[in-house]
């Protein structure tokens, strides 16, 4: 039996609300810039910076399990695709990923396992890992995007 | 040592405060396959961040004036793999980048191919780009 969920958000708020500004502090927190005339690298350097950065990923993975709650909502009530005719109406999402639950939950813990490989750079203090594992979590995005989202967004040269 | 470790998450979100465009957005709904651009000019700024890097070039135009260019390209890992290091790009030197034009900035592209002044030619191109033969 379903424990008593209630929603709150739609898969859309979750990813704009919860997930994609997480993921942006993880993301943002190892970089190079070349400007001025040298190469900067950034990264954490103190352990409230890797707390942080670590805060974010969890939230992230946790928030990950929210998509999987059978009963949320694609969208808001009435919402349309933002950018119509590239991507999908959220009926259509929704009719998706009921045909395909399996692939949606395969994605979902893909997210979750590239998090697990940010996390573990995380602890372990390596700046390169969590480079590699920032890679590899937007793999994970982009693969269901790709599915799920925008599945007919690939366009052609004229 | 030509780098040197600086943090930190706060500058870094400030830095990346002015990044054009959300992180994940289809190719289509944010560029223009009908408008592709070729873009010379010289390297003014450049992050080689996840999950898109990012290439600020000054493209002077026919009136004499300057138009600064923001461009999206792949992140760090693809680039690398692509043969494209962080040493090879250095603030002021040549450039020409091929690429899509944004639906709504006229300063933005989507870029496709880099070209630096020694002659070598890269692919930039993120996942998700349209099927034209950049990266071949």
């Amino acid at each position: 039996m379903e424990a008593p969920y209630r929603p709150v958000a739609s898969v859309r708020e979750i990813m704009n609300s919860v997930i994609d500004p997480s993921i942006d502090i993880v993301w943002d927190s190892v970089k190079t810039v070349i400007d001025d005339g040298r190469m900067t690298d950034f990264a954490p350097t103190t352990d409230e910076d890797w707390t942080e950065v670590r805060r974010h990923a969890l939230i992230v993975g946790e928030a990950a399990n929210l998509l999987l709650m059978p009963s949320r909502l694609i969208a808001p009530p009435g919402a349309a695709a933002r950018a119509p005719g590239v991507e999908l109406e959220p009926d259509e999402v929704r009719a998706l990923i009921d045909e395909n639950r399996d692939g949606w939950t395969f994605f979902v813990q893909q997210l979750q396992d590239s998090v697990g490989l940010a996390l573990a750079a995380i602890d372990a203090r390596d700046p390169e890992a969590l480079l590699v594992a920032g890679e590899q979590i937007d793999t994970a995005c982009e693969n269901c995007h790709q599915v799920f989202w925008f599945p007919n967004a690939f366009p052609s040269v004229p | 040592m030509k780098t040197r470790i600086v943090f930190a998450v706060l500058a870094a979100v400030v830095l990346c405060a002015g990044q054009p465009a959300l992180a994940h957005h289809p190719f289509a709904a944010e560029y223009d396959v009908n408008k592709p651009v070729t873009l010379t000019g010289t390297l003014d700024r450049m992050e080689w961040v996840n999950p898109h890097g990012w290439i600020y070039m000054d493209v002077e135009q026919p009136d004499g004036t300057v138009k600064r260019w923001t461009i999206e390209a792949a992140g760090p890992g693809q680039m690398n793999r692509r043969g494209l290091k962080r040493a090879d790009t250095v603030d002021g030197m040549s450039l020409v980048i091929k690429g899509y034009q944004h639906r709504r900035d006229p300063a933005q592209a989507n870029g496709r191919t880099l070209v630096l002044s020694d002659g070598r030619n890269f692919y930039i191109g993120a996942v998700g780009g349209p099927n034209d033969g950049a990266d071949r």
